[in-house]
């Protein structure tokens, strides 16, 4: 099961770039999320494996692990195999939108990114659960 | 006698006295940039809020004035839709969109370069025609920032413009690459078109911003470029083909693999690993082998990619040299 305990769903944002994690965080957790922050690959393996959170938004280009790295590692872990994970990419090329999908991500956004449409594919994600 | 040791002691006076300037400069600067670290560390909460929620901007100093906007004007490069509609309300509504405006009709070509420069983290589409008409600028500076601007506002309208100032050599090669590239696919059919120019230069830009934005319906003229006379074209043309290249590239790529120049032959064997071809690997073996350097341990590395049981038995032989070893090594950890 999941960090959320109560009836707030558990989120993590991870991303090298604080500008872009706060306002992950602010827009998240103004929509009533509690919100794991994580500014490496490595920080977010252990912040996902320890509070096991509803869902993930991970930046692609993170120092340690990369995102596509950790998302593997989720899904090769037992408790986090099923969480859902968005993908936030500063790159333009299909091919790291299909290597995000083939390592086990559910979605992507390019960078530069919409926080209200952030939001809308965290709730219609959660929804689908 | 005693004249020397007055200009001695001049002498060391002198140096004490501009070590003591560059210290105290030294940490001047360094104190005035973390206060500016500080001051948009602060800003932060208020800019997201500016942004996602219309706040209103409170009374500020100065200085934290000149923080916000340098985040709002970071947040430009990183955010879309809504949220960088309400960046553009806020620099129109504050004067700062009025006074780069200003700034772009002084006659002072530093201010037009800075204004050209500013106006691209503003988020105001408005300005895109300004930008444009720029290109023209008699000042090098000014062009360079109305480039660099262009790209940053990823207005596809201009594609063109930012292409013909690139083949009029207008602005910085690398720079209208850089922009082109921000505006993804919707440069592709201009960077086809360009990819047959006469100037070898604009070839091998457009080869390498293909090579990043496009898709393996593009590699057709990456498959041409590998043929291109000119040494950078085709080395642009083998990296292209490691990203949007399919196994229909791998004859064209196998050929490039005697390509007389040793980097155009590194970039073939890095293509030939990034698409799997398994038919390359003893030819990559043995480039691994032979050849210089460069290409030796990029062939090495692609039949790591390829066949790594392959790589590890050559490894295993007498003469399989220092490239396959190390990929073999790697390859094992």
């Amino acid at each position: 099961m999941s960090a959320s305990g109560g009836d707030q769903p558990v989120i993590l944002a991870a991303d090298d770039d604080e500008d872009i994690l706060q306002l992950v965080a602010f827009r998240l957790g103004r929509s009533g999320y509690r919100v794991l922050q994580a500014h490496d690959g490595e920080e977010a393996l252990a912040l996902a494996t320890e509070h096991e959170p509803d869902l993930a938004v991970l930046d692609v280009g993170m120092p340690k692990l990369d995102g596509f790295e950790v998302v593997r590692r989720l899904r090769a872990q037992e408790s986090t195999r099923a969480m859902p994970i968005i993908m936030l990419t500063a790159r333009a090329q299909d091919t790291d939108v299909e290597e995000g999908f083939d390592a086990g991500a559910n979605d992507y956004l390019r960078k530069p990114f919409s926080p209200q449409e952030l939001k809308a594919r965290v709730q219609a994600m959660l929804a689908r659960r | 006698m005693s004249l020397m040791v007055a200009v001695s002691a001049c002498f060391m006076a002198l140096s004490f006295a501009l070590l003591t300037t560059l210290a105290l400069r030294h940490a001047v600067l360094g104190r005035r940039d973390q206060h500016t670290a500080d001051a948009e560390r602060r800003m932060r909460p208020l800019a997201i809020g500016l942004m996602e929620d219309g706040d209103p901007v409170p009374d500020l100093s100065q200085a934290d004035q000149r923080a916000l906007a340098t985040v709002m004007g970071r947040y430009s490069r990183k955010v879309s839709g809504g949220t960088s509609e309400r960046i553009g309300g806020y620099f129109r509504e504050g004067g700062g969109l009025a006074a780069e405006l200003e700034g772009m009709r002084s006659r002072r070509a530093w201010r037009r370069a800075a204004a050209a420069y500013a106006l691209g983290d503003m988020a105001c589409p408005e300005v895109v025609p300004m930008l444009a008409a720029a290109l023209e600028d008699r000042n090098d500076e000014v062009r360079a920032a109305a480039v660099r601007s262009l790209g940053r506002l990823r207005d596809p309208t201009v594609t063109e413009t930012l292409v013909e100032s690139l083949v009029a050599h207008r602005v910085p090669r690398g720079m209208a690459g850089a922009a082109l590239l921000q505006l993804g696919s919707d440069a592709v059919p201009e960077l086809r078109r360009i990819a047959a120019h006469e100037d070898a230069a604009v070839r091998q830009v457009a080869m390498t911003v293909l090579g990043l934005v496009g898709d393996s319906g593009d590699a057709d003229v990456a498959l041409v470029a590998l043929r291109d006379p000119a040494a950078d074209v085709r080395a642009a043309a083998a990296r292209a083909l490691a990203r949007i290249g399919t196994g229909s590239a791998e004859p064209a790529l196998r050929e490039a693999l005697g390509d007389p120049e040793h980097f155009v032959r590194a970039h073939a064997a890095r293509a030939l690993g990034a698409i799997g071809a398994y038919t390359a690997v003893p030819r990559l073996v043995e480039i691994a082998r032979t050849d210089r350097f460069k290409p030796a341990r990029a062939a090495a590395q692609a039949v790591a990619a390829i066949d790594p049981e392959t790589l590890v038995a050559e490894a295993a032989g007498p003469d399989a040299g220092a490239h396959l070893h190390e990929a073999a090594d790697l390859a094992l950890i």
